[in-house]
């Protein structure tokens, strides 16, 4: 004789599952919302300050895709920097340590970023030469 | 003789709070994403000692097309600092923190008319960098 066991049906526990639902929403909400920040703050002085500061002499640097040069030196990245920390090193003022960096056109972001990092640890305060287009009506 | 009137039982259907909870979230989710630049192509450059800004109220991307956006939105350069200047509004010095994102071969052609412009409107530059540890070679 064969005993046959009952079936019972067993519902899952549904109240819950609106909590369980919940949590995982909120769980991919915050995975998704990660995204990098970490960087470098830059103070780029604005222009009116810079028209008063035009008096005193100021380092000009100027980029190439590769290289750099100081008042129209040209510098590898390594010499680079051992020269704008030794020009910097001997300026006391703030005024004095206005680096006016002068890029050409098809300078990558990467290449800038390097040398500007470079400019502002040895101490330098990094504006932009930016060149302007005017147009001039001739009557 | 007094008739007792039926009590009807009127519940709020509990069932279906999950699927609306789901359905707001998504809604919300939406709108979210309509702001943010998530979706934008762009690799960033790498740096050193890199820290997180301190807030946050604006973001510029520049992606790999040298393509300009302000918030996730496409902008011209020449508009970017009045728009800048309405979103930084009065914030005091210190709460005006521009993130500022530029794949690492845009060329300085796209990129220092942008860093001009949030200079002029008063925002205070945050590039965004990767560390220099980060990098794997192949």
């Amino acid at each position: 004789m064969k005993l046959r066991r009952p079936k019972y049906l067993v519902d899952p526990p549904s109240s819950s599952m609106n909590d369980i639902a919940f949590i995982l929403i909120i769980f991919f909400l915050v995975c998704a919302s990660v995204e990098p920040e970490d960087g470098r703050p830059q103070i780029i002085p604005s222009s009116e300050k810079n028209e008063e500061q035009n008096n005193t002499q100021s380092i000009e640097v100027g980029l190439t895709p590769s290289t750099a040069t100081i008042d129209g030196t040209p510098y590898q990245k390594e010499q680079f920097k051992g020269k704008i920390s030794q020009i910097l090193s001997q300026k006391e003022t703030e005024s004095e340590r206005i680096v006016v960096v002068k890029s050409q056109n098809d300078v990558p972001y990467e290449h800038w970023i390097a040398m500007t990092e470079i400019i502002e640890k040895s101490g330098g305060i990094v504006t932009l030469l930016l060149e302007e287009e005017q147009t001039i009506i001739v009557e | 003789m007094i008739l007792r009137r039926k009590k009807l039982e009127a519940n709020v259907p509990s069932m279906a709070m999950g699927d609306i909870a789901f359905l707001l979230l998504i809604f919300i989710v939406l709108l979210a994403r309509a702001r943010d630049d998530s979706h934008l192509v762009w690799q960033p450059a790498t740096g050193s000692e890199l820290v997180k800004p301190a807030n946050q109220n604006a973001s510029i991307v520049i992606d790999k097309m040298n393509i300009t956006y302000l918030n996730g939105r496409p902008i011209q350069n020449e508009n970017i600092s009045d728009q800048l200047s309405a979103l930084l509004g009065e914030l005091p010095p210190g709460s005006r923190t521009v993130l500022f994102k530029v794949h690492k071969d845009v060329v300085a052609e796209h990129f220092e008319p942008a860093i001009e412009a949030i200079s002029e409107a008063g925002g205070e530059l945050h590039h965004v960098l990767e560390p220099l540890t980060a990098i794997k070679t192949p």
